[in-house]
């Protein structure tokens, strides 16, 4: 029987240290995504209203005024996304640190002491582990609000006219009425349905198929350099670039094809947001262009 | 990696829920054979026994096509032809009018008598009946004029000219069309009231509302044409001439969307502020002052005996009399009623959005005596 005495006292794991702007950050950002859904249709509303705005100041063009909100979204969310590429690629380049690597290999086999050193690492470095994570997190209520405002405004049946005479009502800056009917045709599609085109006697829905196609080449350009074979973000950016288009195929097939119009906006400005702050890796997109 | 992709998995499954409290798109349009209702209800249409309530048939178009996706809508009240054939429209971007045969059901499905696919736009307005052929209203601008027997003969699309096709809106036509017998009375969204002439199909005139008609028109016990449209105005029409005037000296309080009903020298309508109006067409005066109901109401009033019905957006059925007091008829604590009620089988028929039931059947005093509920 061992002697308790004689063993050495259990190693406690070393708690992260208290970082009031890390912590104010974090807190600030979960109370915005509490806020955000607590208040959901309020935020539907707002869009719905912006999205008018604009399409009166455009000349009564939905496709143009969602490719403009979209634009307005991402000069809204630039620090955001900017702050969020630049935890990603802290965190990337961490994977093939010395330090970190050296610590995965000393304590492969005590998880809780492996988690305290990587905590001790991420004070040292100055490294945020959720820097990337927090940013996107609150890009989301505007992501699920678009949808139904995109349905709403663009008016195609009976009940959405009315629930968007509602939202336009709740800040009742727009007069309703003169609005009605609302142009809901950009290039010859109606965006408040689900787009399909008949080819060769099939019922295809190019615009999703297009939301896929910009979601692949989007998470190719953007895909970081494979830091080795174990390295973890490269592998699941590879199978983002996969499993990505096939979700964001789903939005656009079953709702407004007016969110294609979104995603393919949105889609072209990431690019052009990571080739602006030199992130884009065009060799992605050619056969054997892995070792860029 | 596997915990990163449930993570975005889940964020993706979250958008969608969330994506769908956005509630329906579209209420449902109602009416019955003589002895099932046909509710058009999203992704199917149901043939209820008017009876017991149970399942008789049900619809739910042809072909999903890429990848199953593009699944029907059926939102658009149906039409029965004297022959029992149900006409409904298939409201998805497939725009086909299908002609179904209760009487021929195969696996409880009607069969198919004849489809008509050549329109462009949404399907929005229940279509007509006048003699041997069927007069179909589009979001595409047109009336189309099918031939009752196989839904292709005429082949004529009608083209709706616009009045004021303003910064390339459309004219898009939701409401029921009506005839005086000589005339067909089209109403648009793009604000206009356009008679056809029925033998030429020639258009006789047109008249802008300055807001749109989600509704139809009624021809009153005057004989004259009234219309409502969102300019919060009911207007009278010389069906002959065009010639027209504003019906109520203050206007309505909000929108009227449904379409008025007349009995009599009587017409009865709502607004979307929730406000009821009868109104005295030989007299020229409301019949008493504007009646504040509960919510919006969309749906076109019933006549059930000496009382006036009035479905709201609140779900709840409320009685009005001549003398214009209102009682709770039928009161809900969850759905909304958008939809017209409909009096069949010596019962009132509700339709409803976001409830337990699609469809409710009440007796004469207002009491359940069965409910619908998809299945």
């Amino acid at each position: 029987m061992k002697n308790p005495a004689n063993q050495p006292p259990a190693q406690r794991p070393e708690l992260p240290q208290f970082n009031p702007r890390e912590t104010f950050k974090t807190i600030a950002v979960i109370a915005v995504l509490v806020l955000a859904f607590m208040n959901f249709p309020y935020v539907i509303n707002l869009i719905v209203n912006i999205l008018i705005f604009i399409y009166r100041l455009v000349g009564q063009s939905f496709g143009i005024a969602i490719i403009l909100l979209t634009v307005l979204i991402r000069l809204v969310t630039w620090p955001l996304n900017a702050q969020q590429l630049k935890g990603a690629k802290a965190m990337q380049d961490l994977q093939t640190d010395k330090d970190w690597l050296a610590i995965q290999k000393k304590y492969a086999k005590d998880r809780e002491k492996l988690a305290s050193e990587q905590m001790r690492l991420y004070r040292e470095k100055g490294i945020n582990p959720f820097g990337s994570c927090l940013p996107t997190l609150i890009q989301f209520p505007i992501l699920f609000a678009l949808i139904p405002s995109i349905t709403y405004a663009i008016g195609s049946t009976p009940l959405s006219i009315l629930k968007l005479s509602k939202s336009l009502e709740t800040f009742g800056l727009q007069d309703v009425v003169s609005l009605i009917p609302l142009n809901s045709k950009f290039l010859g599609v109606d965006l408040g349905l689900p787009e399909r085109t008949l080819l060769f006697g099939l019922s295809i829905p190019l615009l999703a198929l297009t939301v896929a196609l910009t979601t692949y080449v989007q998470t190719k350009l953007t895909m970081p350099p494979s830091g080795g074979p174990n390295d973890q973000a490269a592998s699941t950016s590879r199978m983002m670039s996969l499993y990505m288009p096939v979700m964001l195929f789903m939005f656009p097939v079953n709702y407004a094809s007016g969110l294609s119009i979104y995603f393919v906006a949105s889609n072209v400005l990431s690019i052009v947001q990571y080739a602006l702050m030199g992130r884009v890796n065009w060799r992605n997109l050619l056969p054997g262009g892995k070792k860029s | 990696m596997r915990r990163k992709l449930l993570i975005v998995s889940a964020i993706l499954l979250a958008a969608l829920i969330l994506s769908g409290c956005t509630g329906a798109i579209a209420w449902p349009g109602l009416s019955a054979t003589d002895k099932a209702a046909v509710l058009a209800n999203t992704n199917a249409v149901y043939g209820v026994d008017l009876n017991g309530g149970n399942l008789v048939w049900r619809f739910s178009g042809e072909g999903g096509g890429f990848l199953n996706t593009n699944r029907s809508l059926f939102i658009t009240t149906p039409v029965i032809t004297e022959d029992g054939l149900v006409i409904v429209m298939d409201s998805s971007s497939k725009h086909v009018i299908y002609a179904l045969d209760p009487k021929d059901l195969r696996e409880n499905v009607p069969n198919i008598k004849w489809r008509f696919s050549e329109a462009k736009g949404l399907w929005i307005a229940p279509s007509l009946i006048v003699g041997d052929r069927l007069f179909a209203p589009n979001s595409d601008g047109k009336v189309y004029v099918l031939d009752l027997q196989d839904g292709q003969s005429e082949k004529q699309a009608i083209k709706v000219i616009p009045v004021s096709q303003e910064q390339g809106a459309e004219d898009r036509l939701w409401g029921q069309p009506v005839t005086d017998g000589e005339r067909l009375f089209i109403t648009s969204l793009d604000k206009s009231v356009i008679p056809i002439d029925l033998a030429s199909y020639d258009i006789l005139w047109h008249a802008d509302l300055g807001g749109a008609v989600p509704g139809g028109a009624v021809l009153g016990g005057d004989g004259m044409l009234y219309v409502g449209s969102l300019a919060k105005q009911l207007e009278r029409f010389d069906p002959v001439t065009g010639k027209h005037e504003p019906v109520l000296k203050d206007g309505t309080k909000g929108w009227i969307w449904g379409t008025p009903i007349a009995d009599g020298d009587n017409l009865y309508f709502g607004d979307v502020e929730g406000y009821f109006y009868s109104y005295n067409t030989a007299e020229k005066k409301l019949n008493f002052a504007p009646l504040k109901i509960d919510d919006a109401i969309t749906a076109s009033p019933l006549i059930l005996g000496d009382k006036v019905l009035i479905a709201t957006e609140s779900g709840n059925i409320y009685a009005v009399d001549a003398q214009g007091k209102s009682v709770l008829w039928y009161g809900v604590e969850k759905g909304k009623a958008y939809t017209t009620p409909i009096l069949a089988g010596g019962r009132v028929l509700v339709a409803y959005l976001e409830s337990d039931y699609y469809l409710i059947a009440l007796d004469e005093e207002g009491r359940s005596a069965w409910t619908f509920a998809g299945k």
